[in-house]
Formats: C-alpha cells, sequence, structure tokens
C-alpha cells in the first residue's frame, strides 16, 4: 500500500445514494464553472426581460401597458420557455448515453437513482436560478415604476413559483422520456406536443370539449388559458385568491411520477 | 488489494441474449488471483458483453457470475468499488481536463483528504505519461492521449481488479509497449483482465489465456498450455531455383505432415509440418538439394507462437461450428 492510499478514506455512501455527491458535484461544476450557466442566465435576461421591456416600451402611452407587458411576458414563458426545460433535460441523459459518458460513470460507484437525480437537482436548480429567479428579480424592478407597486414581490414570486413548477414538469419530462428513447425526435416530438397541445386553441377545442377535466390534472392553466383567461398565473399576478390549486398539486405530483419512472427506466437500461 | 486464492472471477453457465440472438452462450470462466488473464476472441465473440455482465452494465440472461466471490447482479456496487474499467471506446467530459477527470473519478471512491486524492492523481498521471498534458481539456487529446487517460482513471482507486477492453488499440507501437509497461508495474498489485486482438502483447504480458468464439469459450489456461495445443513441429524452407523439383521431392516424404507453399520475388518459401523433427533436421536441406539447380536461402525451425495457436483454435471452432 503506498502513502497516498494509506491517507485516503473511502467513500461510504450505500444504497441510492452511492455516487450521488459526485455526480451532482460535476453536475453542478458543468452549470456553474463552465459557460452553461451564465449562458442560460444571458438568454433568460434576454428573453424575458427583454420582451417585457420591449412590450412595455412599445406600449408606453396606453393605458393599458403594464397589462399588455405582463400578458405578453406570461405567454413567452408558457409557450417558449418549457423548449429550454426540454432540450436540457434530453440532453443530459440521452447526450451522455449517445456519447458513452453515461457508461463510463456507471461503470464506477454510482447508483442509477442517484445519476438521474443528480440531474435533475443541477438542471432544477440551474433552471431555479437561471429561469426564474434572476429574470423574477429582473421583472419586478422593470414593473414597480410602471405599475406604480401594483406588482409586489409576492405576485412576481407566485408567477415565477407557478413558472418555475411549469418548467420543472417539463424538465423531469423529458429526462423521463430520455430513458425510454434513444433519440432527440420522440423525447422533443412528445414533449413539445404536450407543452402547446393545452393552449392552442385549434387543439384545445377537442380536449375542451371531450376530456375538460385534462386541464385540472395537466399544467396547461397553470400559465396561458385562451379560452376562458383563467389562467393561475394571472390570479397571483393580481393578488386574487386561486379558484384552484388542483393544477398546481397534479404538475407537483406529474414531477414525482416522471422522476420515478425515469429512475426504474434508468435502473433497467444496459450499456 | 485481495490476498485470497479463490477466484477473482469466476462464472458458471453465463450467457446474454439480445433481441433473440445469443451473444454469449453459457460461459464458464475463472481468473486466479494477481494474474493478467488476455481475454482473445474474434471481432463478435462476446468479450465486451461478457466485461458488461461482469461490470453490471448488462443483465445476464441466464446462470450466474461473481466477482471476488461477490454476485455480479446482486452485489454489483460493492464489485463497482474495486474494479477499474477501461472500455473498448473510452469517453470522458470533454470540458475537464484530464486532472479534473481524474479528479471526477476519484470522487467516487474517496471523500478525502483533498491533498491525498491531488497526490495520487498526480501519481497517476505521471505513470501514464501525461503529467505534462494534466490541464488541458480531454477535447484536444489524441487516441493514443485519451487511451493513456482511460488507464489512468481505471487505476486511479488501487483496483483489485483492472478490466481494461483492448487497452492498447488505437495506441502507437510505442503507446503499446508503454501499457504493457504498465501492466505489468501493476501485476503485483492487481489482477488485470484484458481483451484484446494484439496476440503478440498478450504472449508477452499474460499468465492465463482465455479464447471465445462466437460467444463460446473455446479454451481457457496458462499461457504455456495454450501454447503447447495441438503443437506441431514445421520449419521453414526458402529456395531459388527449381522449385518443383524440391516440392516433388518433400511431399513424397512420408514424415512431411503437411506443406503450405508462399513465393515471392522469385524464390519460393514452404512452411513444412513433420511429425518426425530429428530427421527433418538431418533431411531437410539435403533432400532439397538432390536434385541439383537449387540455392537455398533460408531454412530453419519455427515456433508455433500464440497467432497461430489462435488461428487454429479459431479455425477448428468454426469448423465444428458449421
Amino acid at each position: 500500500m503506498s502513502t497516498s492510499e494509506a491517507l485516503l478514506v473511502p467513500r461510504r455512501e450505500r444504497g441510492w445514494r452511492m455516487g450521488l455527491a459526485s455526480m451532482l458535484g460535476k453536475e453542478l461544476a458543468a452549470w456553474w464553472r463552465t459557460r452553461r450557466g451564465w449562458v442560460q442566465c444571458l438568454m433568460a435576461l434576454l428573453v424575458l426581460n427583454g420582451s417585457l421591456a420591449l412590450n412595455l416600451n412599445s406600449n408606453k402611452g396606453s393605458t393599458n401597458a403594464v397589462e399588455n407587458a405582463t400578458t405578453a411576458l406570461i405567454i413567452t414563458v408558457g409557450l417558449w420557455v418549457p423548449l429550454v426545460a426540454v432540450s436540457l433535460g434530453q440532453d443530459s441523459i440521452l447526450g451522455e448515453k449517445h456519447s458513452g459518458t453515461a457508461a463510463w460513470v456507471l461503470s464506477k460507484p454510482l447508483r442509477r437513482p442517484a445519476y438521474v437525480l443528480s440531474k435533475l437537482i443541477a438542471d432544477g436548480l440551474g433552471m431555479f436560478v437561471a429561469w426564474a429567479a434572476l429574470p423574477g428579480v429582473g421583472v419586478y424592478f422593470q414593473l414597480v415604476g410602471p405599475a406604480d407597486g401594483y406588482f409586489t414581490p409576492l405576485r412576481i414570486a407566485g408567477v415565477m413559483g407557478v413558472h418555475y413548477l411549469n418548467l420543472l414538469f417539463f424538465l423531469t419530462l423529458a429526462l423521463m422520456l430520455a430513458t425510454f428513447f434513444n433519440s432527440r425526435g420522440p423525447v422533443l416530438g412528445i414533449s413539445l406536443a404536450l407543452a402547446w397541445a393545452g393552449p392552442m386553441p385549434f387543439i384545445s377545442d377537442p380536449i375542451q370539449k371531450y376530456a375538460s377535466w385534462l386541464y385540472e390534472i395537466l399544467p396547461w392553466r397553470l400559465l396561458i388559458d385562451f379560452r376562458s383567461n383563467q389562467a393561475l398565473a394571472m390570479y397571483l399576478a393580481n393578488g386574487r385568491p386561486l379558484p384552484t390549486v388542483t393544477p398546481i398539486i397534479a404538475t407537483a405530483l406529474w414531477c414525482v411520477l416522471f422522476t420515478a419512472v425515469a429512475i426504474w427506466r434508468m435502473s433497467r437500461e444496459e450499456f | 488489494m485481495s490476498t485470497s486464492t479463490s477466484p477473482v472471477i469466476e462464472t458458471h453457465g453465463l450467457a446474454k441474449t439480445y433481441k433473440g440472438v445469443q451473444a454469449l452462450k453459457p460461459l464458464d470462466l475463472q481468473v486466479q488471483p494477481n494474474s493478467i488473464c488476455g481475454f482473445l476472441g474474434p471481432n463478435g465473440a462476446g468479450k465486451t458483453t461478457t466485461i458488461k455482465l461482469l461490470l453490471g452494465l448488462a443483465r445476464p440472461s441466464g446462470g450466474a457470475g461473481k466477482v471476488f466471490g461477490l454476485d455480479i447482479v446482486k452485489e454489483n456496487d460493492q464489485i463497482r468499488r474495486r474494479v477499474g474499467y477501461l472500455s473498448q471506446d473510452p469517453r470522458y467530459y470533454e470540458y475537464m481536463t484530464a486532472r479534473q477527470t481524474l479528479r471526477f473519478t476519484a470522487s467516487f471512491f474517496y471523500e478525502g483528504p483533498r491533498a491525498a486524492i491531488e497526490q495520487r492523481v498526480a501519481e497517476t498521471l505521471d505513470l501514464v505519461g501525461l503529467a505534462d498534458k494534466a490541464d488541458r481539456p480531454v477535447k484536444g487529446f489524441s487516441g493514443g492521449e485519451k487511451q493513456r487517460l482511460g488507464i489512468a482513471q481505471a487505476q486511479v482507486n488501487y483496483p483489485d481488479l483492472l478490466i481494461l477492453d483492448e487497452p492498447a488499440a488505437s495506441l502507437d507501437p510505442q503507446g503499446r509497449h508503454d501499457v504493457l509497461d504498465v501492466m505489468e508495474r501493476l501485476r503485483k498489485h492487481t489482477t488485470i483482465f484484458y481483451s484484446t486482438h494484439i496476440l503478440d502483447d498478450v504472449q508477452r504480458v499474460s499468465d492465463t489465456v482465455i479464447i471465445l468464439n462466437r460467444g463460446e469459450l473455446v479454451t481457457q489456461g496458462p499461457i504455456e498450455d495454450v501454447l503447447a495445443w495441438g503443437q506441431t513441429v514445421s520449419f521453414t524452407l526458402t529456395v531459388k531455383g527449381d522449385s518443383m523439383g524440391v516440392e516433388a521431392r518433400l511431399r513424397s516424404q512420408p514424415w512431411v505432415t503437411g506443406l503450405e507453399e508462399m513465393s515471392r520475388n522469385g524464390r519460393v518459401s514452404w512452411r513444412i509440418q513433420v511429425s518426425d523433427r530429428e530427421q527433418a533436421e538431418n533431411e531437410l536441406v539435403s533432400l532439397a538439394l538432390a536434385g541439383g539447380g537449387v540455392t537455398i536461402c533460408e531454412f530453419g525451425c519455427r515456433t508455433q507462437n500464440l497467432e497461430d495457436v489462435f488461428l487454429n483454435i479459431v479455425k477448428e471452432s468454426n469448423h465444428e461450428y458449421k
């Protein structure tokens, strides 16, 4: 035994946590010690705060300037930002399956639940900072003047909270789909179909007619509701009591279910 | 470090089927501690499949396997704590440097202290000759450098068993030589189980050999025993001139059991298999010169090497398969 071997303290993690600390450390470093985190922050600021600034500027003088700008912001957040979550989620696992790095790290003392959870925690945290917290602070300062203090920090936090829950839904969905498929097409297709089916009137009409209960159990009503303007984000933005919390609870449960299925599927994956 | 004398790797009827295709037929193999075991077979023989089964990267369709006496399915976590693995086509996170890659690998095995981990990383980089490239991103590494990094990451944890899948595949002759040197140095600390196509390397460093063909075990044992497999004495004879006459005289001898001819640059060479070595040594040259008009350019006894044995074993195994 060499001197350094004698000094080294072996890891003693057991069960599903085996390898979690190492893998999570690596995932967090990939977010914040490479360009990825800063690029995401910059993109979020440009897309969310930039579009809000443009809308506020173009509606200047109008009585509905703030209302129009915040509605446009919430629609952007509901329609386009899930794309980022899906892209990050699928890349996390599919990218590693394709490159062979997944097989490499899984040949080390790393349990598969820890592998999936490290991706989820790091991406979830990264998206929270880049796409919810940071732009949320920006939105507050952008609106505090024009809205004359109408949008309190709590209201903004409420809107960004449901926005983040929506992102988490698509992140966990993409992670789960990436454990089932080996190409990006189905992961992207299924996720986007789910993201856009609810808000798009030409698809939502038959859903409203034949399966309106889907709006209660999927995240569609969290941010956008073109038909009845009952999106929960608008209630939160205006400080009104929520008509229902079922979509919030259901979305959170979906996130847990998707994660559980991703772990189960990953545990059966062969390399 | 393992001190037990029970096999490090032991499988009983270990089998794997992918979508109805049997990639590995029931396999019984044993690898003894502190040995270097060469795992040979043509492409698609089932070598990588066996390695993946041992590491828990694939699930067996049948049979059982043990590494350090631990079940490869139920106790794989404990196995992976004591194994170092280099895959056939090693891939790493390209944004990481070699040092970061080794630090990351070491973090799966050790929680500290930081200085000792750094020392181990530095030792490992030195061992594979990557110390001067330690802080360059892996993205810019050549195939050979990635292979060296692969060997480094496989043994950063002082493994009791090193599993190397084609460790010298993408290396130049110097790189191959270095890898074999590293393996020789590690022999006293660990058991090495490695697959390769480079039979010269196997003959140079291995104690035991396992040969697989079409997903089936063909032979296993100490390298001396395998080299003695179907051993026949053969001679090489190269002549210039009347080769037809020489060939006719050779074929007429009862102790000549086989004759393979190769012509090159106006010269004719034969590989002559004989049943009586002494007689051949005494008579082959005079027999060749007997008719006149012939010059002998080369003559010698040819020792069977691992490549001959491997090719013969695989040929025979394919013949039985048909």
